[in-house]
Formats: C-alpha cells, sequence, structure tokens
C-alpha cells in the first residue's frame, strides 16, 4: 500500500490531505492539470476537466506525465477507467494544428489523417475551411482562425495554435521598478504568458494583476488595448500604469462612456464595446483604430459573449487575460481557452496569502433573529418580497453600528444591496454612502478620503464592487446582497485582502436574518469561502450587541 | 471393429477409465449400464464431436492423420507422417521442431487415448469407431474418388477411363478410376498435361476448400475437346461433378498434390503470445483498484434502482432510454453501464419484479450482499461475470431483425460467452505474470485450442472479455491480476486447480483493496472526507446523518440542514451527532458544523405530526374527562391532544357507535386533510433463482469413481447374464439403440445391407431392407431396396437391425 497523500476519486476529483508530508510536493505536481476546486482546511479538491488536460498539454507535459504523478502520490489504486480517460483526452490535444504555410497562408494540418478527415466532415467546420492542399492539410480563412478553435475544441479536438501573431505598431514601455519590484510570481506569471504566446494569468484579487499586464506590456513593446469591466476601473489601469511603466498620461487613452480617447495605449470598457445601436456595434472600429500588438482581458471570468465574438477576430494578435477565477457561470470556460488562450500561469489563493502577498481573512456570520412580528410580517410577505425584508431588518442595523463600534478605528467598509437600508445605515453611522446616483468624481474623492483615513467608515452599494482599489479597508460587513455568483462573493472579498500597512488581519462580516431566505443564501457564502480555505464562523446577534452594551465609550 | 474397440475398453484399468470419464463427462450423463454401452456411446457422433470439439489444431491434425490412413499405424509411423507436415527451415530450426513434435506427440498420443478417440497399443493405433465419420472431411479434404464418380454414368466414366489410360480391365469402371487416382504416378502424368491455368486451379482446390461452384458440371467433356482450365481437369478425372454447379477435388488427388503431407505448416506447440512487459504488482494495484470502484458503481446502481426504478420492456430487458439514464447517473459510457447492469443481473443482486408493468428492483440477496466485506462482495460479482452465459458487449447493437438489443433482455444469451471468456482469461494467464497479450494474439491463441469449435462471434466474445476484465478488475494494465488468477480456478477446467496456501479471489484482494479506517476529516465547508472505506457502522452513520458527494478511494460527505434533519428524524440527539462527530474526527469539529447541528436541532420537532382515524372534539373538557375515564373507552385507543380534542386510532363509525353504546349522542363530522402519509421503503424483489450457464463445470472425482464402479458392475453382470443374440428369424429386429448405431456405422463404411426394424409414422412397425449412405443429425439416409428408393428414416424410430444373410 502506498502512503500517498492524495486519494483519486472515480468522478475525477483528487482529494489532496494538506497535512501530509508531501502535500506540498503533490500540489505543485498536480497542479498543471487540476483545476483547485475547494481548498478547505483539512484536504483540498482538485478535479481534473478536459480543459485541466489541454492547459497541461499546452504547458508540454504529456500523458504519462500524468498518468505517472497520480499512480505515484495516490494512496489507493488508481481506477483504470480514469487513466484511460486521461491519456485518450490528452492525446486529443495538438492532434490539430493551426500553422502559418509559407505560400497558402493560414492551413489546418493534422498528422493524423483520420482526425482530419473527421473533423472536415463536421458541418460546422466545412464552412470554414478553403481549398484542401494535400492528405494532411486544409487552408483556413485567416478570417475564421478564431471560429475555428471553438468549433474544434467543441468536436474535442482542440487545435495547437501555432500561426504566430503580428508584432504590431512599436511603442517602448519599460516598467519603472522604483522603489518597488516585481514580485517573483509576478514575474513568473508574465513570462509565462509570454513563452506561451497567449493565454490566461490566474491570480488572487489583491495580487496585482494589472502589474502582471503592466509587465506584459513591456515585454511586447508595442501599443495595447485594455478591456477592463467598468470606468473606475479604467481610471484605476490608467493611474496604475502610469505608477508603475514609463508611460505618461498623454500615452494612454480612455475610451469610455464618456471620453473617446484612442493613444498607443487605449483602455476601454466592456461596456462601451458592447453598446449598440441600431443593431450595430458602434465601437467596433477601435479594435481597428491602431495596430495593437497587444490585447490585454482584465477579469476574463466576466467578458461578455459579444467580445468573444470580436475577440475571435483578433486571433493574430497577443491576448493575455487577467483573473481571479477560470470559473465562469456561463459555463463559456471553453470560449475563453480556445479565444484567448489556455492557463498560462496560476497559484492558489492561500499558498500567496502564506507567502504574504494577500492579507488573511476571518469570516464572521452574525445571525439576528427577528422579532415576533416581524416573523409573522414574514411569513405573509410575497415570496418575491421576502428577501427584502428579511434582509432589510432594522435589527441589522443595531448589529451593524455594535460591529463598527467593535472596530473603531479601523478602515470599515458597509456593503449592501437595497439603497434605503444604506441609506439609513449612512444616518446611524453618520458615514457618506456610495451608490449607483453617485458621480464618479464625488465616488473618487470619497475613495481617495477613505484611503487617507479622513473618513473611515464607508457605506458603499453593490457598484463598489468591481475593480476599486480600497488599499486600507480592513473590515468589511456585508448587510445585504444575495449570494449572487462565486465571482462577486470574490470580488467582495477582494475588498479586505488587499495587504495593509501594518499587516494586520482583515476580517468579514455578513450579517443574516435567521430562519429566512437570507440564511439560505448565506449558506451559499459559508460554502463558498469555507472552500476558499477561509476560517467561517457563525455567532450569535446578542453576542455583538451584548458586548456592545458593555462597551464603556458608549 | 467396434467389438475390437469394446474390448479394448474392456481391458483398460479403472483408472483409466475414470481418466475417460473426467475428460468427457457427457459419457456419464447418464450413467451407462455395462461397458458395451459405454463403448457405443463413446461412438454415438454427438459424444464424438464434443471430444474434437475441445481438441486443439495439433492433436486434431495426429486424429486427422490417423484417420486416413488405411489400417492401424505404428507409433514412429505416424511422428513420420506428421513430421513432412513441418514447415521447412534451416537444419537447427527443423532439429528443434522435430523435438519439439516428439513431446508433442507422446502427450497427444497419451491424451487421445486415454480420452478413447483413438485406441490401440502404440504398435497399432486405431481411430475409436465413429471418429473416422465424424472428422469426414478431414484435414480440409475432399471426398474420396469412388464417392465424387460414383452416380457418374458408366459411359462417361469409360469414355474419361479411355482418354486417361487405354486399356481393358475387368473391374468396374469407379474401382479402375480410383485405383488410377491413387497412383502418384499417373496423377502426376495428368498433372503434367494440363495448362498452367488448370494447374493454378488445382493448387488452389489442394489446400483450400476442395471444392467449387461451376456452371453445367455435369457437361461431357473429353481431353481433345477440353477448352477451359476446368474442363481440362473434368477430362482427366482430376476433377469431377458433385453436383449440377458443383466440382470436388477427389482426395486421392489432393493428398498427391500436397505432396506426401497432410497438413501445411503443423505446430506441435500452441503460437507465441505477444504482449507488452509490464511490473505484475502495479497491474495488481490498479486491478484492485478497478475492483473497488467496480463493486461501488454496482452498489451505486442498486442504490439508485431502489428508489427509481426503471420499468421491464414489455418484450423484456431495459429501455435504451433508461441504460442511457443509468450511465449518466452513474457517470460512465454506455457499455459500462451495460455491463454494470449486467453483471448486478448475473449475481442476482436486481431482478424483474411484477407481471405486468415490471420494474428492475434489486434483490432481497443485494441487502445480504451490501453488509460483506469489499473484497468478497467483488469475488461475487467476478465469478458472476466470468460465469455468465450473456454478451453485455452487444447492447445497443442491432439484432438481424434490425431491432436494438436491448440490456436484461434475453436475447444477449450467446451459449458461448461464458466458456470464450473463460477461456481468454487462461490465455491471459498462459502468458504469465506481468505479460499483456495483444488481442490478436489472445484471439489466435483461442482459434488454435478449439479449431473445430464454431462459436459464432468467438472474435468479438473474446474482444468483449478482454475489455470486461479489464473494467471489472479482473486484469489491470491489461496484465491477469493475482485475484483474477485465483477466480479462473474457481472455474476447474480453465485454471490451474487450488495449491495448499493459495488463496481465493477474495483473499488476494483484500490487502490491495484499501483498509478501512474509522477516521473522518470535519471541515468549515460542512463536509466530511472519509479517507478510506470507513468500517460498516460508521458508513451508515453517515449515509444517514449527510450525503454523500464524491465517491473512490475516499468519500466526501457533505452535511446540510436536509441531513442533519433526516439523522434527527431517525432518533439521533443533537449531542449524539456531536459527541459521534467528536469521537471519530481526527480534527476538532468545525465551529459551522457544530452551530448547524444545534440550529437545526432547535427547530426541530417544534411541530409534531401524528396518524388519527378519528377524533372527538367538545367545548366541555369535563365531558371529555368522563369519556377518557370510562373504561369501555379502553379499546377506542383515545389520546388527548388537548382539553377539548381526543384522537383516537378506530375509524370514525366505530367511534360513533361506541360512544352511543356509552350513552351519549355523538355527531359525526365531515373530514379535511385526512391524509396518511408514509413514505414507501425502497423495494426490493424476490428474484428468479438464476441458473449459471455456459461454462462447462467439470464433474468431480468421487462422481467419476462412482460412474466407473457402477460401469464395471454393470459389466460385469452383462457379460455373465447374456451373449449377443441375433434376430429371430422372421420377426422385425431388435437391439439396444447404441448398437444400432454403431452397427449402421459399421454399415456404411462397408457398404453392406442391412435389415432393420422401423416405426413408420403411424406407428407401424415395419421392417426394411437398406443400403445406408449416412447419418447425420439424428437421420440415417439410405437406399431403401423394400421401397426402391433413397429415404430418410429417423434414428430414434429404428427398433432394431440385424444382417441381411
Amino acid at each position: 500500500m502506498n502512503d500517498g497523500p492524495l486519494i483519486v476519486q472515480s468522478d475525477k476529483t483528487l482529494l489532496l490531505e494538506v497535512d501530509h508530508e508531501r502535500a506540498d510536493e503533490c500540489r505543485k505536481a498536480i497542479a498543471p492539470f487540476a483545476e483547485l476546486e475547494r481548498a478547505p482546511e483539512h484536504v483540498h479538491t482538485y478535479r481534473v476537466t478536459p480543459l485541466a488536460l489541454w492547459n497541461a498539454r499546452a504547458a508540454g507535459h504529456d500523458a504519462e506525465q500524468v498518468v505517472d504523478t497520480l499512480i505515484g502520490f495516490s494512496r489507493y489504486p488508481v481506477p483504470h477507467a480514469l487513466l484511460v480517460d486521461v491519456v485518450e483526452t490528452m492525446a486529443r490535444y495538438g492532434r490539430l494544428r493551426l500553422e502559418k504555410h509559407p505560400t497558402h497562408g493560414l492551413v489546418l494540418t493534422s498528422t493524423d489523417r483520420a482526425v482530419l478527415e473527421e473533423v472536415l466532415r463536421s458541418k460546422k467546420i466545412q464552412p470554414l475551411v478553403g481549398e484542401r492542399i494535400d492528405a494532411e492539410t486544409v487552408m483556413v480563412h485567416p478570417s475564421e482562425r478564431g471560429n475555428i478553435k471553438q468549433v474544434l475544441l467543441k468536436l474535442g479536438w482542440p487545435a495547437d495554435d501555432l500561426a504566430g501573431y503580428v508584432d504590431g505598431e512599436h511603442h517602448a514601455i519599460a516598467l519603472a521598478e522604483d522603489g518597488w519590484t516585481l514580485r517573483p510570481y509576478q514575474k513568473e506569471a508574465a513570462d509565462a504568458f509570454w513563452h506561451g504566446g497567449s493565454g490566461v494569468v490566474v491570480l488572487p484579487c489583491g495580487a496585482g494583476k494589472t502589474i502582471v499586464g503592466a509587465a506584459a506590456m513591456a515585454h511586447a513593446q508595442a501599443t495595447t488595448l485594455i478591456l477592463v469591466t467598468n470606468t473606475v476601473s479604467a481610471h484605476q489601469w490608467k493611474q496604475e500604469l502610469i505608477k508603475r511603466t514609463s508611460l505618461t498620461a498623454d500615452e494612454i487613452g480612455e475610451y469610455t462612456g464618456t471620453k473617446k480617447e484612442i493613444r498607443p495605449v487605449t483602455i476601454a470598457t466592456y461596456q462601451v464595446m458592447t453598446t449598440k445601436r441600431q443593431g450595430v456595434y458602434r465601437h467596433l472600429e477601435l479594435f481597428d483604430a491602431r495596430d495593437w500588438g497587444l490585447v490585454v482581458y482584465d477579469e476574463v471570468h466576466l467578458l461578455p459573449a459579444p467580445i468573444f465574438r470580436m475577440t475571435a477576430d483578433l486571433q493574430a494578435r497577443r491576448r493575455i487575460g487577467l483573473t481571479a477565477t477560470l470559473v465562469r457561470e456561463d459555463g463559456r470556460e471553453g470560449d475563453v481557452f480556445s479565444l484567448i488562450g489556455p492557463k498560462r500561469y496560476d497559484a492558489p489563493w492561500k499558498e500567496m496569502e502564506n507567502q504574504g502577498w494577500i492579507a488573511p481573512a476571518d469570516c464572521v456570520e452574525v445571525r439576528v433573529t427577528l422579532g415576533d412580528e416581524e416573523r409573522l410580517a414574514y411569513a405573509m410577505s410575497e415570496a418575491e418580497e421576502r428577501y427584502r425584508f428579511c434582509a432589510t431588518t432594522p435589527s441589522k442595523n443595531r448589529v451593524a453600528e455594535a460591529l463598527v463600534r467593535r472596530h473603531a478605528g479601523e478602515q470599515v467598509l458597509v456593503i449592501g444591496q437595497y439603497i434605503d437600508q444604506l441609506d439609513e445605515l449612512g444616518e446611524h453611522l453618520d458615514a457618506p454612502v456610495i451608490k449607483g446616483e453617485t458621480r464618479v468624481r464625488e465616488r473618487e474623492r470619497l475613495f481617495q478620503a477613505f484611503r487617507d483615513k479622513e473618513i473611515q467608515v464607508l457605506v458603499v452599494s453593490k457598484v463598489a464592487n468591481f475593480s476599486i482599489d480600497l488599499p486600507e479597508a480592513s473590515i468589511a460587513i456585508q448587510v445585504s446582497g444575495t449570494f449572487g455568483s462565486r465571482q462577486e462573493e470574490a470580488q467582495r472579498l477582494g475588498r479586505v485582502l488587499r495587504p495593509k500597512a501594518d499587516g494586520g488581519g482583515a476580517r468579514f462580516y455578513s450579517v443574516v436574518s435567521r430562519d429566512t431566505v437570507d440564511q439560505d443564501f448565506a449558506a451559499h457564502r459559508q460554502r463558498f469561502l469555507a472552500e476558499q480555505g477561509y476560517s467561517y464562523q457563525i455567532i450569535d446577534a446578542d453576542e455583538v450587541l451584548a458586548e456592545g452594551e458593555g462597551d464603556p465609550a458608549r | 471393429m467396434s467389438g475390437d474397440f469394446t474390448a479394448w475398453l474392456r481391458g483398460r484399468a479403472d483408472e483409466q477409465l475414470r481418466a475417460l470419464v473426467a475428460a468427457r463427462p457427457e459419457l456419464i450423463m447418464p450413467v451407462p449400464p455395462h461397458i458395451e454401452g459405454l463403448a457405443a456411446r463413446a461412438g454415438t457422433p454427438s459424444a464424438i464431436g464434443r471430444a474434437l470439439d475441445r481438441l486443439d489444431r495439433f492433436s486434431l491434425s495426429v486424429v486427422e492423420t490417423l484417420t486416413l490412413q488405411p489400417g492401424p499405424v505404428a507409433y514412429p509411423d505416424l511422428r513420420a507422417i506428421l513430421a513432412r507436415a513441418l514447415p521447412h527451415g534451416s537444419r537447427a530450426e527443423e532439429r528443434r521442431r522435430g523435438h519439439a513434435l516428439d513431446a508433442a506427440l507422446r502427450d497427444a498420443v497419451d491424451r487421445l487415448r486415454e480420452a478413447c478417440l483413438i485406441f490401440g497399443p502404440d504398435e497399432a493405433l486405431l481411430p475409436a469407431p465413429g471418429v473416422t465419420e465424424a472428422l469426414d472431411p478431414p484435414a480440409g479434404l475432399g471426398p474420396p474418388a469412388a464417392d465424387v464418380f460414383r452416380h457418374h454414368p458408366s459411359e462417361a466414366l469409360t469414355a474419361l477411363l479411355a482418354d486417361i489410360a487405354p486399356g481393358d480391365a475387368p473391374d468396374p469402371p469407379v474401382r479402375r478410376l480410383a485405383a488410377l487416382l491413387a497412383e502418384s504416378g499417373t496423377v502426376e502424368r495428368l498433372v503434367a498435361e494440363v495448362s498452367p491455368q488448370a494447374r493454378a486451379a488445382l493448387d488452389e482446390l489442394a489446400w483450400g476448400p476442395p471444392s467449387g461452384r461451376v456452371a453445367g458440371a455435369r457437361r461431357e467433356v473429353r481431353t481433345a475437346t477440353a477448352r477451359s482450365p476446368i474442363e481440362e481437369l473434368l477430362a482427366r478425372g482430376l476433377l469431377g461433378a458433385t453436383g449440377e454447379e458443383t466440382v470436388a477435388l477427389p482426395r486421392e488427388v489432393a493428398l498427391i498434390l500436397r505432396g506426401g503431407r497432410l497438413h501445411r505448416d503443423l505446430s506441435p506447440g500452441p503460437p507465441q503470445i505477444d504482449g507488452v512487459a509490464r511490473d505484475q504488482a502495479l497491474a495488481d494495484r490498479t486491478a484492485a483498484g478497478q475492483a473497488f470502484a467496480f463493486v461501488r458503481t454496482v452498489e451505486e446502481l442498486c442504490e439508485l434502482w431502489s428508489h427509481d426504478p426503471p420499468g421491464v420492456l414489455r418484450a423484456g430487458g431495459l429501455a435504451v432510454r433508461d441504460l442511457k439514464r443509468t450511465a449518466q447517473l452513474l457517470d460512465l459510457p454506455e457499455w459500462t453501464a451495460g455491463l454494470v447492469v449486467e453483471v448486478a443481473h448475473a449475481a442476482g443482486l436486481v431482478a424483474s419484479a411484477g407481471s405486468v408493468d415490471g420494474e428492475w428492483l434489486p434483490t432481497s440477496a443485494y441487502d445480504v450482499w451490501r453488509i460483506k466485506a469489499t473484497e468478497d462482495r467483488w469475488a461475487l460479482l467476478a465469478s458472476a461475470w466470468a460465469g455468465m452465459d450473456r454478451a453485455p458487449g452487444l447492447i445497443g447493437e442491432r439484432d438481424e431483425r434490425d431491432r436494438p438489443i436491448n440490456a436484461l433482455h434475453p436475447d444477449l444469451r450467446r451459449s458461448a460467452a461464458s466458456e470464450v471468456r473463460l477461456r481468454t482469461l487462461s490465455v491471459l494467464a498462459a502468458a504469465g505474470p506481468g505479460i499483456a497479450p495483444t488481442a490478436a494474439s489472445v484471439i489466435g491463441r483461442l482459434a488454435w485450442e478449439q479449431p473445430r469449435r464454431r462459436v459464432a462471434q468467438r472474435d468479438r466474445l473474446a474482444e468483449f472479455a478482454l475489455r470486461e476484465a479489464e473494467h471489472v478488475g479482473v486484469t489491470g494494465l491489461g496484465v491477469l491480476s493475482g485475484h483474477g488468477r485465483a477466480l479462473l480456478r474457481a472455474f476447474p477446467p480453465y485454471g490451474s486447480p487450488y495449491a495448499a496456501g493459495q488463496g481465493g479471489p477474495a483473499e488476494l484482494l483484500a490487502p490491495l483493496l484499501p483498509e478501512p479506517v474509522d477516521r473522518v476529516l470535519l471541515q468549515a465547508d460542512l463536509t466530511a472526507v472519509a479517507p478510506g472505506p470507513l468500517v460498516s457502522d460508521l458508513a451508515r452513520w453517515l449515509a444517514l446523518a449527510a450525503d454523500v458527494e464524491s465517491k473512490g478511494g475516499a468519500t466526501v460527505y457533505r452535511f446540510g440542514e436536509g441531513s442533519i434533519r433526516r439523522a434527527l428524524d431517525a432518533g439521533q440527539s443533537a449531542d449524539e451527532l456531536l459527541s459521534l462527530l467528536e469521537r471519530h474526527s481526527a480534527t476538532p469539529v468545525p465551529q459551522p458544523l457544530r452551530y448547524l447541528i444545534t440550529d437545526v436541532a432547535r427547530r426541530h420537532g417544534r411541530i409534531r405530526v401524528g396518524t388519527a382515524s378519528a377524533y372527538i372534539r367538545c367545548d366541555d373538557p369535563a365531558v371529555l374527562d368522563e369519556v377518557v375515564a370510562d373504561r369501555r373507552a379502553a379499546v377506542l385507543r383515545l389520546r388527548r391532544l388537548a382539553p377539548t380534542v381526543l384522537a383516537s386510532k378506530t375509524s370514525r363509525a366505530t367511534l360513533v357507535d361506541a360512544l352511543r353504546a356509552m350513552g351519549y349522542a355523538p355527531v359525526a363530522e365531515s373530514l379535511e386533510g385526512d391524509m396518511l402519509v408514509a413514505r414507501a421503503d425502497a423495494r426490493r424483489t424476490e428474484g428468479q433463482p438464476l441458473a449459471r450457464g455456459g461454462a462447462a463445470i467439470a464433474p468431480d472425482p468421487d462422481m467419476v469413481a462412482a460412474a466407473v464402479r457402477a460401469i464395471r458392475a454393470g459389466d460385469d453382470a452383462h457379460l455373465a447374464r447374456r451373449g449377443p443374440t441375433d434376430a429371430p428369424r422372421g420377426q422385425v429386429p431388435r437391439s439396444p439403440s447404441a448398437a444400432t448405431i454403431s452397427a449402421l456405422q459399421e454399415a456404411i463404411r462397408q457398404g453392406t445391407r442391412v435389415w432393420i426394424g422401423y416405426l413408420d409414422s403411424q406407428g407401424h412397425a415395419t421392417s426394411r431392407i437398406l443400403e445406408p449412405a449416412r447419418m447425420e443429425g439424428g437421420y440415417l439416409t439410405a437406399y431403401d431396396e423394400t421401397r426402391a428408393a433413397v429415404h430418410r428414416f429417423a434414428l430414434h424410430r429404428i427398433t432394431g437391425i440385424a444382417d441381411v444373410n
């Protein structure tokens, strides 16, 4: 009997016992071909998916290595069926290749004629290919380079894209490492991307993805198009690039709802790119406005469908995707793989945290009990009103206040979904409220004040979820908000995960009404956070309130 | 000749007879009364056919060689004939082959003699009676010239003879032609005369099938007028017409053309098994991993079908849709799901229940199986798989009428399935430890082992067997595992028998399986990971209190409100749950889990639900006090739910009557929502006991010995009682059926006439004088002199036989 740290399950999940002495070694060995799914305290779960195996193949690992790793680390005999599956799946990648033919241009080739015949018989492939050159080669319309990769992936024969890239318009970009240096993993990530050609870098929130983007640009030395989720994020990118690179403000353009600047480095939002007028995407010309040498996609997991379609036409340009997670709610991981590229770098949150790059966080769920009258009203309310009712119960305000008192002197962020509730809280806590209608300028002013510790408590609505930078927030209190998606939760946690100057621990509170749908949403959150490896505790509101009353400061 | 055989057989030692019976168990089913009976039975076409089917290619060649010799053959002569058939090569190679032949021939002759397919001492070996007929045509040869030309008109034959060998002879033309064709000089001369195309055709017929189709085979041709190659051959008697459109190469000619060899490239030993060498220990481990997974899958299937059983199709079997769904739920490819379903069925773990709208349900045997140790569970499944006479690999294909073949359908039976499967495994076993033979070499070996058996789709069945063996966990990485080898031992003719100190499949598998653990790892995401199979108590308890999320070597359980409530419903308290968790957890119980349990328990049971079939309500509690206190009310089993409400288990009508009898004036109330909720338990069916099909089971030695004793005793009595008697003059002959058949065989061989008693289709006893021609499929074809026509006679209606003279 082998005494390995790994247990291979028949459903293709891998269980890694983290306290085992060979756990670290094993983690490194399986990381290339298995996606980390859950990382609670004792046993981490990895999943071997076809995409993960193809990612590994793209990174140069072969099936034999994978099988050896599984057998070598596995505590129990590995089911044969699984090994066969691994070998077969991996053998599928790269059987077809997209190459640049000296005379015919873009071609699809294969050394395995049967596979080529099989895919060419597919009705979806036929319109994408041109003339057959010989038994093993067929021409591909250059404009269909992305589409054919998408279709081939769906057919289960992902193509290896070796057709290369255009260099794009040269533009000198250098990192300005004055007073800071590229962290080792950031350098590794940028290098891995550059050697791979195109692909996705997976780094946790707060690990400095922007800097990886900047490092990639320094590699490319070319004009760059950066696609980000929203305007605030666009500003952030601009400031960060000015600070970290040799680029000046004049060289960086913003292409958003209000400004339409096209400069050597242009930052556009997904929203602008996907705006349609009279059924046509109005800003498509941006892609052709310059001879871009690099396209950066921020938050790849949120990439909307139209951008995928546009990306399919950008296959000749180098692409880098930045994200905290490859998991997409819509299951389009395959499109990310085929259109942006395979995963080039990945580091688990916990490991980064252990290395001190991101702050550790404690998660605490506070359960408030509805009063008898509230319970009756809750039971009688309409189904669609229920969540709002229990999420905005006044009892929560008292708890939130008590929590803010508990953490007096620390930077506290209160997050909620309902504006009424937020306004009320703002009043009670005497804190500014940032919501959808707050102007960008005002928003940035408040953020800056928060950063400068002029303001210690900030109440924000959902709009603050994405890509804002609040380096000094150490406490987040969520009073309402459904467990929308895993990313939303990751973002929310990202708010407080930013490393703080004093290196202190961050804490994430969520205030939940007991015995209501609120609690059901909280259960999802609990699961997600615990799976990410954060410590999670549930306490009763009474504990918090009692402590508040005993506080002499009051 | 059959008398010689009987005498020889009688002279065999008891030990030799036991060996005979052990090798051919069908001879003692039922036990024959005496040696004569045994000899007669050993000579019946079906018994001989079975015995010949068991022979490998070399032994069969030995028998064929003997049958082709005119009389007894001495051992050295037999060897000399066979040696000619060895492939040519360098001297060293030939010497090596010669040695191999010596060893193989000695062994083959002894075994054939033991099985009574040949008899006599080494100095004069003879095929046993009936063997020659059963092997007809031997070694791919055509019929003898006498048969080929028997029905040719004598004028045509005379003309033919005049062409090829002018001159006069007193013999009838057929006999003369046969004699001529047996002379190698004549044949060589004739062959030299024909065109190269004709010679090529001859060469093809010599080793290939000895007959061919030609339009107008009976045409008249002379050497002078022959135009086509076929005509050249026909005109010289090198080919003869056997029908309107068929021609055959006479056996004598073929033998000469083959240059004195009966077989081409005779191989004294089985063909080499090619394969990849692997680490046996790794193969064992891999097989064990798969075995474990397979057992889990079967359990999962049964659990699935306990609650959601698929229907039985009207024609029997499992619908394609249901198989697809099952495959999906088990997360398996369809063929594997089909295999799992079939094996579970063969092991008696699932069966159809209900006659009209039947369902496939786990049987009560499943409940017994479920609580056994994993290795025992596997052993049961694996032996069910090895012994089942069904071919799961065919599921999803279409039958000859283009209907899909369904899982669990009777049509999936293939009588040879089990035999081919076990043979395939025994080939794997023969390959030796650590060798993963290629499919092609396994199939080649199977064909060598039993060349005569025509098993439909044997090659496919063997391929299925290899694929299934891997999945069941009998082989790992293509290598037969230790426990797989032990499994084969349970099927005696195929595996080597048990030796002292060798474990059974379960014992060998056990150490390779994950050891049961009594510890789980509890985590804050409300999961519990059992890093191995759990001891059964804990496993059952966890299955109650948590939902299984992932299976394999380890099991991942998830606690949720629903599962905790389920445990509380089953009578556990929150404290019990927590203390159990603390006892079995390797780490402290995470706070969220502790909170979850107490939180669910806090709300559990706050609302109580019960069943009552009737109630009594009364605004005045004092009246109800009175009712409860009344002794006569004891039988009503009243229960006070509230001061003004009583609940009863009796029916409303009974309650009303009883209250009236007690002197009250109750009024019946109409009821709404009077519900009886009973959740159906997982259901079970009593499956039919399953007959293990296919695999020949060797008789045990005690039975063999007893049978031989009985035959000997019967024989002594038989010899003492009566000598052979002839039919009384003028009466319809009567003789034992075995004797009848041997006498008929003799008559066919000699070409003599016989007198038989025959029951016609109306049941009248008649007697006929026949010239028997051939005997097959339970019928005798003969020329009936009494009716002057060729007729077929059912053997079972022939009451007896006597010589005409």
